[in-house]
């Protein structure tokens, strides 16, 4: 550590928790956030400004208006430019503290690219908004030897719990499937953006007390939070069950996916469509389809309006169609217009 | 056996939408089975998100005692004591 980071983190430094030897771990940690939404975004300033050495964000959506009320990291150019959340997300933490090494990866998290995107990291947080990618981190962190910290959110409502494989219960252990059917949602019941914080701060706190190699004093415990009405519990999450399907028996189904089926967005309307992998040339593609319908592209996604549709698209052919639920709508205008 | 003691069920957010808001229903159950048949009478909404058609607690959920999970007691057959908080525990997506 050099005299100018010794001032930047002398804070932190002083904090006896961390410590020198612990801000040197911090510089030289790994860590992957899946998800730059409300939590996912408040994880990257924080352990930006924390100072951990390399960030990885992943994300496969787009900056929109409603995200600006609880997702810290972006702006209103962003939304009008229609970045996706990863590169708005790697370019603002950039600005936050240049000696960081902040990647972002627009991408859906899925088996095929999983070993890929969080194989090398010491520590995932979890900022998504969907089951699916949840259950995939879990087995794949279990599988690894990797913790991670579950995280969630909804209303004035959230919970945090940390995953230690090997030493404490992992997400299948408290909830051995994930929900069937619709679940409240941000779109659907709101959500306040001092409980994302809250969370996501308690997810921090966590990932911090690991990195610096206080595993120790993390609790294997569920923290539920009601910011609005009521308060703060914490309840012992149940002992590692030796029947789980993951961290028991060793099975992992969700890496064994091959390729993601249509995902339903809950709440939203919309599905997210990836029949497989492709390379697209967005610009030859919004040539292909400017007589058919409104379109507007970027580097890094395009927008394709026909009415009631509306389908972003990104460069490694994965696809949001908006306007329906139904995948095999959503598969069919694929098809129809992405090939 | 004695008079049937009183608990506390705490509902959490998400799930309040279920029972008129209500963040805590007071109600008598000598176990956590006798407390769920007292929802199935008396919050029908609720009792059909936490419990499905069989009647058994649905797997995304958790129900605790106090501080414990049931899992680890006795299922819900665990018999309950006056002034005890029953905890329903959902998974949650948002993020």
């Amino acid at each position: 550590m050099d005299a100018a980071e010794r001032e930047r983190y002398s804070r932190q430094i002083r904090f006896s928790g961390i410590g020198e030897p612990g801000q040197e771990i911090l510089l030289r940690a790994r860590v992957v956030i899946v998800g730059c939404g409300a939590l996912g975004s408040f994880h990257g300033a924080a352990l930006a400004r924390a100072g951990v050495g390399s960030i990885t964000l992943i994300d496969r959506d787009y900056v929109e208006p409603s995200n600006l009320q609880r997702q810290w990291l972006f702006e209103e150019s962003d939304a009008a430019d229609g970045l996706p959340k990863a590169v708005a997300a790697e370019r603002c933490l950039a600005r936050i503290n240049s000696s960081v090494r902040a990647h972002g990866v627009v991408a859906d998290l899925t088996s095929s690219n999983v070993e890929e995107l969080l194989g090398q990291s010491h520590l995932i947080l979890d900022g998504t908004d969907n089951f699916e990618t949840r259950y995939l981190i879990n087995d794949f962190a279990v599988c690894r030897g990797i913790p991670w910290i579950y995280g969630a959110a909804v209303g004035s409502y959230g919970l945090a719990m940390p995953v230690l494989p090997g030493h404490t219960a992992c997400l299948r252990c408290v909830y051995p499937d994930p929900p069937e059917g619709a679940q409240p949602t941000c779109e659907t019941a709101g959500v306040l953006n001092v409980i994302t914080s809250l969370v996501a701060s308690y997810q921090v706190a966590d990932a911090l007390k690991i990195l610096c190699g206080r595993q120790d004093l993390v609790q294997p415990r569920i923290t539920t939070v009601d910011i609005w009405q009521g308060g703060t519990r914490q309840i012992d999450a149940p002992p590692r069950d030796p029947d789980c399907p993951a961290c028991g028996r060793r099975q992992f189904p969700y890496l064994e996916e091959s390729l993601r089926a249509p995902v339903r967005l809950c709440g939203r309307n919309a599905v997210q469509v990836q029949e497989r992998v492709l390379v697209l040339d967005l610009a030859e593609l919004k040539t292909r389809l400017e007589p058919i319908g409104e379109v507007r592209a970027n580097e890094f996604a395009l927008r394709f309006i026909v009415a009631p549709y509306e389908m972003t698209v990104f460069p490694d052919g994965r696809a949001i169609i908006k306007g329906t639920s139904d995948t095999g709508v959503a598969r069919s205008l694929y098809a129809r217009y992405f090939g | 056996m004695g008079p049937t003691p009183t608990i506390t069920i705490h509902v959490p957010g998400p799930l309040r939408t279920y029972c008129g808001g209500a963040a805590q229903l007071s109600i008598s159950a000598q176990t956590v089975r006798d407390a769920l048949e007292d929802l199935q009478r008396s919050q029908a909404a609720l009792y059909r998100n936490v419990c499905d058609e069989t009647g058994k607690v649905r797997r995304h959920l958790n129900v605790f005692v106090n501080s414990d999970n049931v899992r680890d007691l006795n299922g819900v057959d665990t018999l309950l004591t006056a002034g005890d908080v029953v905890t329903i525990l959902p998974a949650v997506s948002g993020g």
